[in-house]
């Protein structure tokens, strides 16, 4: 069934490329739109081909045209020339610094060269030989968590039994010698009773608290 | 004999002008069409084309031998054109539809093939030319460019999508645009003297 969009859509590669033959007349007798639009695309494309005929220069023309176009290569930078500009944009502005860093000439006089020379061998061999002196490893350090126990405060209370049978013995001995001691003892025990503070007011605990024990007391102890 | 093409791109390639413009000489023609059919003004057209082998000479040592040297030349011309449309440099003219047809008449810079002023022929040349410009003015550069490509270098749409740098679709699209604008222009029903459209079914 012959379609009007497609068929013209074809026309126009076909006339484009030439091949306007391959359109058979039949299918254009059938049809007097796509023949109407085929006969004016046909038109268009060849007043644009004759174009190319109308626009030509005269051959008088080109030979002003190639004198003026040499004048213009003349002058315009050669192609190696316009390589190495293109490549040197390409790399930009940190290739252009090295490349004068590298290039750059600088006129040094001989002795102040000489002496550049030995300072920087000297001081080559001073860092070679220091590199060669042993040096002392120093300790490694291994990190060991160690669990440390926490030291607590507590209240510790003893009893201290005396031993009378064996303290006996020596009763009539030692009581002479702690005939003073246990003067003492009884003086401060009666004196602690009598001076009993009323209230705790204006106590201050001792820094340190001296304990004496004594063996083989006293009849007074229990 | 003269010297074939890869021997006078040798040459160039050594910094040879004189085989430069020798290849040059066997280019311009075409080169030369395109510019005149994209800019519609003979001096632009001179200035482009002449542009496009500046750029030419200078790159022709990347020219690596992998595909004709009209191709790679063709190449150079499209960005060339594209740059010089986004540089916005024939812009005003390509949207003017007045036609420079002084040059034509000239007789050193644009003479017309075998055209004598006062022949009926030529009036009727000076008709289509100033017609058929005007009409591709109308279109857009990208339009023209695809036209002129896929109508005067016979390109495929795939090659001139490369080219362009855009889809084969949209450069189908732009063919098939810028034939349908030039056939409203051109047609038989526009408003086109007779003799134009007489000489035109003549050929």
């Amino acid at each position: 069934m012959h379609n009007c969009t497609e068929t013209k859509e074809r026309f126009t590669e076909l006339v484009l490329d030439g091949r306007i033959t391959e359109i058979s007349a039949a299918e254009l007798d059938t049809c007097a739109e796509c023949r109407a639009e085929l006969d004016a695309l046909n038109m268009t494309l060849r007043m644009t081909s004759r174009l190319s005929e109308t626009a030509a220069p005269a051959e008088s023309y080109w030979s002003g045209y190639h004198a003026r176009l040499r004048d213009k290569l003349a002058i315009a930078p050669n192609p190696s020339h316009a390589e190495k500009q293109r490549r040197k944009e390409k790399l930009g502005p940190l290739f252009e610094t090295m490349r004068l860093c590298v290039r750059t000439q600088v006129r040094v006089p001989l002795p102040l060269a000489l002496a550049a020379i030995i300072a920087c061998l000297a001081l080559g061999v001073f860092a070679f030989r220091r590199k060669e002196t042993p040096v002392a490893q120093p300790p490694l350090l291994v990190h060991v968590p160690v669990q440390v126990p926490v030291v607590q405060e507590k209240v510790v209370t003893r009893v201290v039994y005396r031993d009378r049978r064996s303290s006996s013995r020596n009763s009539r001995r030692a009581i002479n010698d702690d005939a003073q001691a246990e003067s003492t003892f009884a003086k401060s025990r009666t004196s602690s009773t009598d001076e009993i503070p009323a209230s705790l007011n204006g106590f201050k605990p001792t820094d340190e608290v001296k304990l004496t024990v004594i063996k083989g007391g006293s009849p007074y102890e229990k | 004999m003269a010297d074939s093409d890869t021997e006078l791109i040798k040459r160039a390639q050594a910094q040879d002008l004189d085989a430069f413009c020798l290849l040059a000489e066997r280019y311009a023609r075409r080169i030369h069409l395109l510019a005149s059919h994209y800019c519609q003004n003979t001096q632009d057209a001179e200035d482009l084309s002449q542009e496009v082998w500046l750029k030419a000479y200078q790159a022709v040592q990347t020219f690596r031998f992998d595909s004709s040297f009209y191709t790679w030349l063709r190449r150079i011309t499209i960005n060339t054109f594209l740059n010089h449309r986004r540089s916005n440099f024939f812009r005003w003219r390509g949207q003017s539809t007045v036609v420079q047809l002084l040059p034509i008449d000239l007789d050193d810079s644009g003479e017309l093939v075998g055209s004598s002023s006062a022949s009926p022929e030529n009036i009727y040349n000076k008709l289509l030319f100033e017609n058929v410009i005007n009409a591709l003015a109308e279109l857009t550069p990208s339009q023209r460019l695809a036209f002129l490509l896929r109508h005067y270098e016979g390109m495929s749409y795939d090659e001139i999508a490369n080219a362009m740098n855009c889809s084969t679709g949209t450069a189908k699209k732009g063919v098939w645009r810028a034939i349908a604008k030039l056939r409203a222009r051109l047609s038989p029903d526009s408003h086109e003297p007779e003799p134009l459209i007489d000489l035109a079914s003549e050929y």
